[in-house]
């Protein structure tokens, strides 16, 4: 071998040896660490795992969903490596997608500890899931395309022929609009609900990707108001856009609340510190973050509503089971897809 | 027993890449085959409906429309800095060409901060043109037309110098370039257009990010649905194999094992080709064309600086992402050139069973990569692989699996440009395989050996499809923290991020540069 090149080759060799080294050793599990994996935004779930971090000194690792496969593509996930699970805890951003994993087996019940000041009616008896910091689900309204007389007051309005090619859904094969939907299979029954979103369907609704799409969509003006959750209409608020939101449906069935809930995994690596997250993540302290960053509603009478933010006790909502909306959500999702088209 | 092993030495050295290339490209695929059976009824259900083939036939234009569009912008770019006397052309190919290397969906945001709503040069029209099928071809046409440039560019360089002498006696330097340099270069143009359609066809980030329907994103999001069926996705997919295969065949009948230049080895120093006339409209020309490319980077920079928090807040949310993305492309650079140097050299002199391992390779690369994620899961999480379902190891199989074609194919080309002889000499006085490959065929190719490292490592960096999927906890590369924190993440963060990512692709380019000249100097 040329006497310039051997060394030259002997270090290269060196140096990817030593990365994939490196990498092995890098994101070995440790012991005072903890896995989580959420459907909540990024933006905001990070922060309260930094929180964590400092107050019990033990390191969150996490795995992130998309914005388009928002609350299924970690959910799915979990599902894929269900035999040999990797995570601890799942922080749901909303209180359908842990029966998935319930009814496959998957969660630990744990009656956390720290659960004291929230209703009851937001988390499991038997401790597979507790609720805390809801969204509810609202009508974003653009002022300059709606006229103070005609604003729309019910989500069925979306099937108005009046508002027709001017509202915008999320698609419902995703997200929170999947939960909307399949609650109200849950409350109206198949044939009325699949007659409803028909209707919406021949009314030209503009399916956008997500809802913080939608949100950008009434915000432009590109159409008169669309169905999002709370955060994005805080959002939209935020950012000086002519909007008002609506809280739907309050003389009749009431809006849709979803409090995000924390779940603890079976056979997950490092259960105590599992537990201690869902201690951390059902916690006034949590629950504030979220409100500030997130303008979720809090649950605990406690912890300050944010502006522009009504409280879940001012608002009719509307009355779910929870599990049977699950249920709900998963048999129709073939009409669903077919609905989609796809 | 140590003769038997050496006269079978190359076979094992082939056997063991062609074992890894299994593992980590093919099996992901077995996995999936037995999901689609046992989802057959909704399987064949979903390949009924018609939706899913105009959505494919939507996507196959879409990418035919890009590949034209990049054509049109690289070709002649492609000859004007590769031959043509244009002041500065390195300067500006070198500006021109840089964007290719980072994440598409990066510049889609650079073009969203620029010709969006509230974008500095944005508006309602700009913004409405942007979020459409105009905008994305725009996007993705602009992004990949480096790649035709700079193919078209090394392919003209590395035209026989004579060819060029004899034409020029008789014609005019821009009926040289257009008659006798294109024509010559045209497996290089073949090449481009085939990497330009099968990157176009499989980019998820760009169409997602700009709200526009593709068949890559439908197979993402039915693995993203409440009803997780990944063999109805797997099955979804299927209809791209074909496809898959079509740009084999092509890349085999056009390119294969043509001769074209890598790295300028066979450009000799020559005076460019006087433009007389056409110099300062086609300078002109050139400039434009470079702005344009790197115009989405500025407009991240700027956006970032306008943000509050300043550079400590980028790095604070950048967290450990910057280190994860660099460490695993780095590892698996270095795989993917290793196993390029043993199918690579064998494809390139024609060897049993080579040219099976590259065209697998080359299927792995332009295949879905969300299916290869989910093979990747159901493959690796196991109890006795842990070390790497549970660590970065995972990222680097994940990206080897995808993008070993580069380190093949990088090599195989190099390789074929030099003559057997060197080696049937070494054979003849006894070295063996091991021997010859190390000290006559690495030595001699190691800039191929090199670039291939180079390109694998920058192709790694800027992958966001293969890695979403399955990072492990934690160990998320860049471009997927900056994919998760896009939606809601505060603008100037994401703009900020961008820019690390930049940043961090050039200082890989550099300091390949800087390998390439010390390698150079005497």
């Amino acid at each position: 071998m040329p006497g310039p090149v051997r060394p030259y080759l002997t270090h290269w060799i060196g140096l990817a040896l030593a990365l994939l080294f490196v990498s092995m050793l890098s994101c070995t599990k440790r012991k005072n660490e903890v896995v989580v994996y959420t459907s909540v935004d990024q933006v905001f779930s990070e922060p309260v795992f930094r929180a964590f971090e400092r107050e019990a000194g033990i390191e969150v690792r996490a795995v992130f969903d998309t914005e388009e496969t928002k609350s299924t593509g970690v959910l799915n996930r979990l599902i894929a490596e269900s035999d040999h699970p990797q995570a601890d805890v799942f922080w749901s951003g909303d209180p359908v997608r842990p029966f998935l994993l319930i009814k496959r087996g998957l969660v630990e019940p744990y009656l956390s500890p720290a659960v004291s000041g929230l209703p009851a009616g937001m988390r499991a008896a038997d401790g597979t899931w507790t609720g805390f910091a809801a969204r509810a689900r609202v009508l974003l309204v653009n002022r300059g395309k709606v006229p103070s007389g005609e604003t729309p007051r019910s989500i069925r309005d979306l099937a108005d022929p009046r508002w027709r090619g001017q509202t915008s859904i999320a698609n419902p094969l995703f997200g929170t609009t999947t939960m909307h939907v399949a609650a109200l299979f849950a409350a109206w029954g198949e044939e009325r609900a699949r007659a409803f979103m028909n209707d919406i369907k021949a009314n030209d609704v503009r399916v956008a990707s997500s809802n913080g799409e939608v949100k950008r969509l009434v915000a432009a003006g590109e159409v008169a108001f669309g169905l999002t959750d709370t955060d994005d209409a805080h959002e939209a608020l935020g950012e000086g856009a002519p909007v008002e939101v609506i809280y739907p449906d309050q003389d009749g069935m009431g809006a849709l609340v979803m409090p995000t809930t924390a779940v603890l995994l079976r056979r997950g690596p490092h259960g105590e510190a599992g537990k201690k997250l869902v201690d951390y993540l059902v916690g006034p302290e949590a629950e504030r973050m979220m409100a500030e960053s997130a303008a979720h509603m809090p649950l605990r009478a406690g912890v300050p509503t944010p502006a522009n933010v009504r409280s879940v006790s001012d608002i009719r909502t509307m009355e779910v089971d929870y599990a049977r909306v699950a249920s709900e959500m998963e048999r129709i999702q073939p009409w669903l897809r077919q609905w989609s088209g796809l | 027993m140590n003769q038997r092993l050496h006269r079978h030495e190359q076979t094992l050295f082939l056997a063991g890449a062609a074992a890894i290339l299994v593992l980590f490209s093919i099996a992901p695929w077995l996995q999936p085959l037995g999901e689609i059976a046992a989802a057959r009824e909704n399987s064949l259900a979903l390949l009924a409906s018609s939706r899913v083939w105009m959505l494919l036939l939507r996507s196959l234009l879409l990418s035919s429309a890009v590949t034209a569009l990049a054509l049109l912008i690289g070709l002649p770019l492609g000859v004007l800095f590769g031959r043509m006397d244009v002041p500065l052309r390195r300067a500006l190919w070198v500006a021109h060409a840089f964007p290719m290397f980072l994440p598409p969906f990066l510049l889609a945001l650079g073009w969203f901060h620029l010709l969006g709503r509230q974008g500095l040069l944005g508006g309602e029209s700009t913004a409405a043109l942007l979020f459409s099928e105009v905008g994305l071809v725009f996007v993705l046409g602009v992004t990949l037309a480096p790649i035709v440039t700079s193919l078209v560019a090394v392919g003209v360089m590395g035209v026989d110098a004579s060819l060029e002498e004899a034409a020029r006696l008789v014609a005019r330097p821009w009926r040289v370039a257009t008659h006798i340099l294109l024509p010559a270069a045209s497996p290089a143009i073949a090449l481009a257009a085939i990497v330009v359609f099968a990157l176009a066809l499989s980019e998820l980030g760009v169409p997602m990010f700009l709200r526009v329907d593709v068949f890559p994103a439908a197979v993402f999001a039915r693995l993203g649905g409440v009803d997780y069926a990944p063999g109805e996705a797997f099955a979804l997919a299927l209809p791209l194999v074909p496809v898959a295969a079509c740009l084999l065949i092509l890349e085999r009948r056009f390119v294969g094992r043509h001769s074209y230049a890598v790295l300028g080895l066979r450009s000799g120093a020559r005076a460019p080709l006087p433009l007389r006339r056409l110099r300062a409209p086609l300078t002109a020309a050139a400039t434009i064309a470079s702005i344009v490319s790197v115009a989405p980077i500025a407009a991240l920079a700027i956006r970032a600086s306008r943000g509050s928090g300043g550079v400590a807040t980028i790095l604070d949310w950048s967290r450990r992402a910057p280190l994860n993305g660099v460490l695993a492309a780095a590892a698996a650079a270095s795989g993917i050139s290793a196993i390029g140097l043993i199918v690579g050299h064998a494809a390139a002199r024609r060897e049993r069973g080579a040219s099976v391992l590259d065209a697998l390779s080359v299927l792995a690369f332009v295949t879905p990569a969300s299916v290869l994620g989910v093979g990747l899961i159901a493959v690796w999480n196991r109890a006795a692989t842990q070390m790497i379902y549970g660590t970065l190891a995972i990222l680097v199989v994940g990206y080897m699996a995808r993008y070993v074609a580069v380190g093949v194919r990088v090599v195989a080309s190099s390789v074929s440009q030099s003559p057997v002889h060197l080696e049937e000499a070494a054979a003849a006085h006894g070295a063996h395989f091991a021997r010859r490959l190390f000290r006559i065929v690495l030595p001699l190719h190691a800039r191929g050996v090199m670039f291939a490292w180079l390109l694998a490592a920058v192709f790694c960096m800027r992958d966001l499809e293969t890695a979403v999927l399955f990072y492990p906890p934690g160990g998320e590369p860049l471009t997927v923290r900056i994919f998760t924190l896009e939606a809601n993440g505060p603008e100037s963060v994401v703009a900020g991020l961008a820019l690390l990512q930049v940043g961090m692709t050039l200082a890989v380019l550099g300091l390949g540069a800087f390998a390439f000249l010390w390698r150079r100097a005497p």
